[in-house]
């Protein structure tokens, strides 16, 4: 166990941790609103080939990522639609649609499978910084991506705890009628916050291809989208307890290939269920407390919204 | 029409304008299988509190839902100050300076007074302590006092109200509209609010005071509109000028009340007995604080109290739906304490639950489905529900009790409010009980459909069965009860006999205060 | 400003559900044929391949049976948890699950006679399935915790407890490092029906068939009913809501595993990662579709079977599988969309306030 290793699984950490928690921020903001959103997974594919072919294309990553989160951003979109404006049922349009992002990326990025990059965004330059022993190369030798996930985080927070309209999307996901009742437009804030999140996932499959493997194959995504879903109830709808539980988790899939280099003999594969051992767990105790205070699970989370039923 | 002469204004009343701060005009509003409102119409005065009287059902709530946006009309017109408006959203209803209480609270019960009282409001960005402060100044002002940081969840239901005031006043609400605000508060709390309403109404407010409750009315509002069958039947009456009877008589449609009172029998032996009871409420807290008392064969006992002092918790632990802390419950003189609901129907209990639509009644399965809830067992041959057997059974009950429904087969939530009761009292009657626990049998229900179900009770009573009559309705207690006992914070505080016992004294044993007058 | 506005439908329109479908099949194939023209291919050749290849001769039913096992019976797991309102989400790995279980008893009952081993394979498949769905089964049952993330998080964990398995304790020693384990003794595979379609189809179909009629017709699943549609009128009743909401996600999840036998048993030489192959998944859209009738669950199932095989064989033309996949979620979405307008119809109504000219001058427009 080097110094060099150490530092390698920190930066990784730091990097997986950045490129769960840019997906976990798009669920959370939505379930926050009462959507629930199954189809991460998809909407991240989605935004990891648009991604990567545009940035092939034009050879420039920045459009690249913008290509990326407009990608997830209008999968978002499509559960929005189905769900908040024609009251469908959550759970089954988010699952049809991480199936949909996943074939439907797949087919649009056949002809690009395995190709080199056009473009990749490069660890940004904080010069000097980065020289600091140990903070240096994990703080600030990152890729954009990972600053970009950190100030969505700090942007989150802020938005929901303070703003007009943080509270008024927090309000959509706990008593939806209370806000409609207040004025507010229970379709508009919940279908903003699914697109939000369509588009923060698409960033993080953008991540994927432009910085992380920068390559396009079918497949990349591999099941973390799940991560970020749980992530969400690991961090209790809270954006600064979801970092956390974002480190924990990016840094469990980055001991997950260098347990070997750290001698440690314990299978990689058992190692990488953690997170979802962990997320039930989790969640198990939230309910046993949940018995003599609310929740903190958005309490209309699930549930069409409808005016004039009676 | 505009009246402009002074004759029955109060002391203290704004000067009468003669455009009227609200006007509804010929409203009308359908749903599937209903009308509620059938040409409404409504004029309050500026600085007034106005009394919109009727009884459940008479389209006071869908009126009011109207005039804030919530429903749109389908015909018919809103004036505000003699503008017409048409609200498409409560947000423009909201804008428009109407503020509404409703019923059931609409609050979020996970944020703060304040944020709950912010929320919908133009500020941008919300920096905690000012808005804390403002809510402070506001309430204080209004006569309103509570505490803008602590979480809506731990509030009482009298202080929950309070919050929605203020949510209404934080937006300078000229028109206030409270439904029902009574409902959950004691004769106290009751009368605290009647004089923020008047604080308000002096402000140039116009208050609009949604009730059934004919005492209320008479206590703090200067005019009347009564609302029957979803039309207006008289409008703008000068409340210190007209007397409750008439009142009463204008909400049943006829001048004389219902007579007197079935003639009591002797009763027989104890069937039910509760000892000591104590069970928690849904939050975990003490809801039922050591009860006791009995049911004897042949005698109905009424239980009064303003909703939500334990008379749910003490119905459901007798069915067997709620657990139970310390105490015993027998039936029939065998212990239950720890039979599950099953075997307590078993032994004769039958529960006519509050919530008829949502316990008594399964919403989304058939009428036959719902019929035979209590019965499917013996319908069956081996594992198989044999549905001639069961549609046999139905029609049965929905012939015996006067149901009137579609095709058994349709889901039950198209029955009218009447009807279902009508199936689930009977369904449980039919099955020969022993002892009766009906908890808020007549809510909601029409003129008809209340006669229909307290001739019932009546009748079971008079072939022997023990009935416990758990209501919010005073009146319907006093006319049919035997013996009226009264329960404040989870306790009986008093017994009266109803025959021979004044009102006010009753309200006063409802409000926790002990004269020792009427206990008997 | 006008705005459409959807109004619920005093009755729903009449045989309204399979015109969804219909509408969605309908919508599937002209996005399908957008798709296939922006790359080259002919759709309507593309599609009669496609039909050809699934429902065009015995051969071809024969494998849209097969791939319909799966589906049908991941869709009935959805479907009796969801007629009580329970959603699980898990069925996929709950075919891993019950894949698992089979394959362990074939690891030790190498020497049984064929129908002793098939038996128990089957049965070590809902014994697998429902082992993987006990954990989310009590907790639901006894703390409330939401079954929705709990199966959908157990179906990652499935997947790395199979992952495991192949690279460890079940790789066979001649594979060369590939990780693969051993193939199926020959007695435990399922013995041909017709054509290429395995005895599974017969079983799935019973299977499917006495959940139907035990739904419908049973005491059984008129307490399923009542509590699925209101937990209190259930404790009501006397209905046992937690010995129910266990015993109904525990039976979710033994069909499900069931389906991860028959795959194993049937269609498979030995069991692989793929193995659950999106069914789990797919058995959710098969079990909205259908309604959460097992009737429709069997048809529907037929219908997505005859898809996936369709899209396979058309990837020898050059098209790639993915369309198969594209067509089932449009299909989806198609019904979805369509299934609204069964129940609601739209309204062209004001929005904003209207002050109408009556001498104020105002005018009032306020956006909502």
């Amino acid at each position: 166990m080097t110094e060099a290793s150490m530092i390698g699984l920190l930066v990784a950490t730091v990097s997986f941790g950045a490129l769960l928690y840019l997906a976990a921020l798009g669920e959370l903001i939505s379930e926050k609103a009462g959507v629930l959103n199954l189809g991460v997974e998809g909407m991240m594919a989605m935004g990891a080939v648009s991604a990567f072919m545009a940035a092939h294309q034009t050879g420039n990553p920045w459009i690249g990522l913008a290509a990326g989160i407009a990608g997830g951003a209008l999968t978002g979109f499509l559960h929005g639609w189905f769900t908040v404006v024609l009251g469908a049922e959550q759970v089954v349009s988010g699952l049809s649609l991480t199936i949909l992002g996943l074939g439907f990326s797949a087919y649009m990025g056949k002809n690009v499978v395995g190709r080199p990059p056009g473009a990749v965004l490069k660890p940004v330059d904080w010069g000097p910084l980065t020289d600091i022993p140990w903070a240096g190369p994990v703080l600030f030798g990152q890729a954009p991506f990972v600053y970009l996930a950190v100030l969505a985080g700090i942007a989150t927070w802020f938005v929901l705890s303070r703003t007009r309209i943080g509270l008024a999307l927090r309000a959509a996901g706990d008593s939806a009628s209370t806000a409609d009742a207040a004025g507010h437009s229970v379709v508009g804030l919940r279908l903003g916050a699914v697109v939000t999140g369509g588009g923060l996932a698409g960033a993080s499959g953008a991540y994927l291809t432009l910085s992380l493997t920068p390559q396009w194959t079918q497949g990349i995504t591999a099941g973390r989208g799940w991560i970020a879903v749980a992530l969400v109830i690991f961090g209790a709808w809270r954006p600064g307890r979801a970092a956390v539980g974002a480190l924990l988790f990016g840094g469990l899939l980055a001991l997950k290939t260098r347990l070997q280099t750290f001698g440690v003999d314990f299978s990689p594969i058992l190692l990488s269920m953690l997170p979802y051992v962990l997320t039930i767990t989790v969640l198990i105790a939230i309910s046993i407390r949940a018995r003599n205070r609310p929740s903190p699970a958005p309490a209309a989370l699930g549930t069409a919204y409808r005016r004039e039923e009676r | 029409m505009p009246c402009n002469d002074d004759s029955g204004r109060l002391p203290g009343e704004v000067a009468l304008t003669q455009v009227p701060a609200v006007e509804l005009v010929g409203i009308w509003k359908r749903f599937p299988g209903i009308v509620a409102n059938a040409g409404a119409h409504l004029r309050v005065e500026r600085g007034t509190v106005h009394a919109v009287l009727g009884e459940n059902g008479a389209g006071k709530s869908t009126l009011m839902n109207v005039l804030s946006g919530v429903y749109r009309p389908d015909e018919g017109e809103v004036r505000l100050d003699g503008t017409p408006h048409r609200f498409h959203t409560p947000a423009d209803a909201l804008a428009a300076g109407i503020g509404m209480v409703h019923q059931e609270f609409r609050l979020v019960p996970s944020f703060t007074v304040a944020e709950n009282v912010v929320l919908g409001a133009a500020d941008r960005i919300l920096r905690r302590q000012d808005v804390e402060s403002r809510v402070d100044e506001l309430a204080r002002r209004f006569g309103l006092a509570t505490e803008p940081d602590r979480p809506v969840w731990q509030l009482s239901m009298g202080e929950r109200q309070r919050v929605e005031i203020l949510k209404a006043l934080w937006r300078d609400a000229r028109i206030l509209i409270l439904d029902e605000p009574t409902a959950v508060l004691t004769p106290n709390e009751a009368d605290e609010l009647g004089e923020v309403l008047r604080h308000m109404a002096d402000d140039g407010r116009s208050v609009i005071f949604i009730s059934h409750k004919l005492h209320e009315v008479t206590g703090f509002c200067d005019e009347a509109t009564v609302l029957r069958g979803g039309e207006t039947v008289a409008a703008s009456l000068p409340v210190a000028e007209t007397d409750a009877a008439t009142l009463a008589g204008l909400m049943v449609g006829s001048t004389s009340l219902a007579g007197g009172r079935p003639p009591s029998r002797t009763p027989g032996d104890v069937r039910l007995a509760v000892s000591g009871l104590c069970a928690l409420g849904d939050r975990g807290l003490p809801a039922v604080h050591g009860i006791d008392l009995e049911v004897r064969s042949g005698e109905i006992v009424g239980i009064a109290g303003v909703a939500g002092n334990g008379q749910r918790e003490l119905a459901q632990v007798i069915a067997g739906l709620r657990p139970v802390t310390d105490g015993t419950v027998h039936l029939g003189g065998k212990d239950v304490t720890a039979s599950p609901p099953r075997r307590r129907f078993g032994s004769g209990l039958c529960y006519i639950p509050e919530d008829r639509l949502g316990v008594g009644l399964a919403p989304r399965l058939s009428v036959v489905e719902n019929a035979v809830l209590r019965t499917y067992r013996g319908h069956r041959r081996g594992p198989f529900l044999v549905a001639s057997r069961m549609t046999a059974h139905c029609r049965d009950l929905v012939d015996r009790f006067g149901v009137r429904t579609g095709p058994l087969e349709d889901p039950i939530a198209g029955l009218s409010g009447g009807n279902l009761q009508r199936l689930l009292v009977g369904r449980e009657l039919s099955s020969r009980p022993e002892v009766v626990v009906a908890a808020q049998p007549t809510r909601g229900l029409d003129v008809q459909g209340v006669k229909a179900i307290q001739d019932l009770l009546v009748a079971e009573r008079d072939s022997g069965t023990a009935v416990l009559l758990i209501s919010e309705d005073l009146d319907e207690l006093l006319t049919l009860a035997d013996r009226l006992l009264v329960m404040h914070d989870g306790r009986i505080v008093a017994e009266f006999d109803p025959a021979d016992s004044e009102r006010n004294v009753i309200g006063e044993a409802m409000a926790g205060h002990l004269t020792g007058e009427g206990v008997a | 400003m006008r705005r459409p506005v959807l109004v619920r439908r005093d009755r729903p329109v009449r045989g309204g559900q399979p015109l969804a479908f219909a509408v969605g099949l309908i919508l599937a194939l002209a996005v399908g044929a957008i798709l296939l023209m922006t790359a080259g291919h002919e759709p309507l050749r593309v599609y009669q391949r496609m039909f050809e290849k699934s429902l065009g001769d015995p051969t071809a039913w024969s494998l849209t049976l097969n791939r319909a096992v799966p589906l049908g019976l991941a869709g009935l797991a959805v479907a009796v948890a969801g007629s009580m309102g329970l959603w699980n989400i898990g069925a996929e790995g709950q075919i891993l699950a019950g894949a698992m279980g089979a394959a362990w008893v074939a690891r030790i009952g190498g020497a049984w006679p064929g129908p002793m081993l098939l038996t128990g394979m089957l049965a070590g498949a809902i014994v697998g399935g429902g082992l993987l769905a006990l954990v989310p089964a009590v907790a639901r049952a006894r703390v409330g915790v939401n079954e929705i993330i709990t199966t959908l998080m157990l179906n990652e964990i499935a997947l790395r407890l199979l992952q495991w398995l192949i690279h460890g304790p079940w790789k066979d020693p001649e594979s060369f490092n590939f990780p693969l384990t051993p193939m199926l003794p020959d007695q435990g595979r399922l013995p041909t029906l017709f054509g290429r379609a395995h005895v599974g189809v017969l079983i799935a179909g019973a299977v499917i068939l006495v959940f139907g009629v035990a739904a419908s017709r049973t005491a059984w699943g008129y307490e399923l009913r009542v509590a699925g549609s209101s937990a209190n009128t259930a404790r009501y009743a006397g209905i046992s809501l937690k010995r129910k909401i266990l015993t109904v996600l525990l039976l979710s999840g033994g069909v499900a595993g069931l389906a991860g036998g028959i795959e194993l048993a049937g269609t498979a030489d030995r069991i692989t990662e793929g193995i659950s192959n999106g069914f789990g998944y797919a058995g959710i859209i098969v079990a909205a579709l259908a309604l959460l009738r097992p009737s429709g669950v069997a048809a529907v199932a037929l219908l997505f079977g005859a898809v996936q095989v369709g899209g396979q064989s058309i990837q020898i033309i050059g098209v790639p599988a993915s369309v198969s996949t594209i067509l089932q979620a449009f299909i989806l979405f198609g019904a979805i969309g369509a299934g609204v307008f069964v129940r609601y119809s739209v309204r062209l109504v004001t929005t904003g306030v209207d002050a109408s000219a009556s001498g104020d001058g105002d005018d009032g427009e306020a956006t909502a």
